[in-house]
């Protein structure tokens, strides 16, 4: 295949999909009054001015911020600690408890929300950060079965050298185990903070109030709205993205590394 | 199991709370007439099922949701094993910032990217009918009008399946023992050749396991898109079965229907792996 060919090829796909959210991110850019307009227009920030006044963008950034922070961390928690205990003891339920880690990552989240949000609001949670958080802890089945490979692969001898030493399961874990893991928490705590950062179904149901939901969740209210007055709507969408794609800009290999690991098991 | 149980708790008991609890719960409720707040749900037994055999609604969306799995089907196949080879021939710099390109829409906002679409499909005003009007070509409703709604919201989701596809095949293709290739390129095999002969039949796995994960969830690939950018609509033209539990269930408040159907869809899916493993099984 010729040169021209492949560029052509090549960069005409990347057009075609990032298109129209650079063409997004140019208009945010636009006077109020002329981002229909197709040509060159003046350079202003005033969108961005507008929808920080017009909607409450600094603290569902803040609410976003937490909310994946603390599910990043909770998730974390849970899987270094289903991954190490399912490694490390042969328990007879092992098997029943990664058929159940499995099943959960295939049932259709719309097939149960319902009784989540009951739940939740039964909980009293309907737009706290508990509700925002505890729930999206019980998708952490990804990071389980990522992280138990990770576990497996440390070598059996440093795990009976460390029980020689009389270390209790907590201390191995501790000292020996969580060490060498820390490659592999990093790749999946990037994964499970971009999903969490990016989602907005869950936080739109529990959280519905603009003051305490989401960015996410925020932008489809805005968006929503008779009429959108799309100059301050592109600029919080614009917003709504720049922290991750800043993050991906300065570390993208961390970033695909991160995904592939989680498509290729 | 006295030592393992501090470590596996916390996960048996995030899993019983928030999914196999709410699991048993929807299976409850499917039996109830309820709309999620008054006092005293009614049981109606098989009622909310037989009422979802009649609903023609529910029908369409059934149908549908196998119309999205075809149309996103060469977007989690053909098209991203192409653009993979293409990467992979001339690996350099430029390949490298390809291949970053055409990886973001799998970190941006999917809220973010649905309000850009959008704009850009704006019928009157949005830069692709302004480009097309003065091209004299025609410039459809895109999103309003049942003949285009559902193939752009194929479109809008297909940019994330080819990313997130593209960085798998690449895996594979990175694996690929590249001594076959270079022994095929000194016997004086062309490089459409090594593509056909030596390229392609390594790749049969990868691409056979994304064609099926993308029937399983090429309807759930597209919910988001459906929500925000057409509701189900135009005149239900692009609802699917996903997006018809969540309206059935939140502003229809129909908690028993919707739970019903949802019990559906999870027998369905059970159905759908269980043939998948059993063909794994004979194929292997």
């Amino acid at each position: 295949m010729r040169r021209a060919t492949w560029h052509l090829v090549l960069g005409g796909a990347a057009a075609l999909t990032l298109f129209p959210v650079a063409w997004a991110f140019l208009t945010s850019l636009r006077p109020a009054n002329r981002i229909f307009e197709v040509g060159p227009t003046a350079v202003t920030l005033d969108n961005y001015t507008e929808a920080l006044t017009a909607f409450p963008i600094g603290g569902l950034l803040w609410n976003t911020f937490l909310t994946a922070a603390a599910v990043t961390a909770g998730q974390l928690a849970v899987a270094v600690l289903a991954a190490y205990g399912l490694v490390r003891f042969r328990v007879r339920s092992a098997r029943w408890i990664v058929l159940a880690v499995t099943v959960s990552l295939l049932v259709p989240p719309q097939a149960l929300l319902v009784p989540q949000f009951l739940l939740a609001a039964e909980l009293g949670w309907r737009d706290t950060l508990a509700g925002l958080v505890v729930p999206q802890l019980a998708q952490c089945g990804l990071a389980v079965l990522l992280l138990r490979e990770h576990v497996r692969a440390v070598p059996a001898s440093l795990l009976h050298a460390a029980d020689l030493e009389g270390s209790r399961a907590g201390e191995t874990l501790r000292f020996v185990v969580l060490p060498m893991l820390a490659p592999a928490l990093g790749a999946v705590g990037i994964l499970v903070f971009i999903t969490t950062w990016n989602e907005f179904l869950w936080p739109a149901l529990v959280a519905p109030s603009p003051e305490h939901t989401t960015i996410q969740a925020g932008l489809a209210l805005f968006g929503n709205q008779e009429g959108p007055n799309f100059g301050p709507l592109l600029a919080a969408a614009v917003l709504a993205c720049l922290p991750v794609l800043a993050a991906y800009l300065v570390a993208s290999r961390r970033i695909t590394d991160a995904f592939l690991g989680a498509g290729v098991r | 199991m006295t030592g393992a149980r501090p470590y596996l708790a916390p996960l048996v008991l995030a899993l019983a709370v928030w999914v196999y609890g709410p699991l048993v719960w929807t299976g409850a409720l499917s039996l109830l007439d309820w709309d999620l707040t008054s006092p005293d749900p009614e049981f109606v037994g098989w009622g909310n099922f037989a009422a979802l055999a009649a609903d023609p609604r529910f029908a369409d969306a059934v149908a549908r949701t196998g119309l999205y799995v075809l149309g996103m089907l060469p977007f989690a196949t053909v098209v991203p094993l192409g653009l993979a080879i293409l990467l992979w021939r001339r690996p350099g710099r430029a390949s490298h910032v390809y291949r970053a390109l055409l990886f973001a829409p799998v970190v941006l906002a999917p809220v973010a990217t649905a309000i850009s679409w959008r704009f850009v499909l704006h019928p009157l005003q949005g830069v692709a009918n302004t480009v097309l009007g003065a091209l004299g070509l025609p410039t459809p409703n895109w999103l309003g009008d049942p003949a285009t709604a559902l193939p752009v919201i194929v479109a809008i989701t297909a940019g994330k399946i080819v990313a997130l596809n593209l960085l798998l095949f690449g895996a594979a293709l990175a694996g690929l023992d590249r001594r076959l290739v270079d022994a095929a390129r000194v016997e004086g095999a062309t490089e459409a050749e090594i593509t056909r002969h030596v390229v392609l039949p390594q790749l049969t796995r990868t691409t056979a396991g994304l064609a099926l994960l993308c029937v399983v969830v090429a309807g759930q690939w597209v919910f988001t898109n459906v929500a925000l950018l057409t509701d189900g609509g135009p005149d239900g033209s692009t609802d699917n079965v996903y997006h018809w539990l969540y309206t059935t269930g939140f502003t229809f408040f129909d908690a028993g229907r919707a739970s019903a159907a949802a019990v559906v869809v999870l027998a369905a899916l059970a159905l759908l792996f269980g043939a998948g493993a059993l063909l794994r099984r004979r194929a292997s």
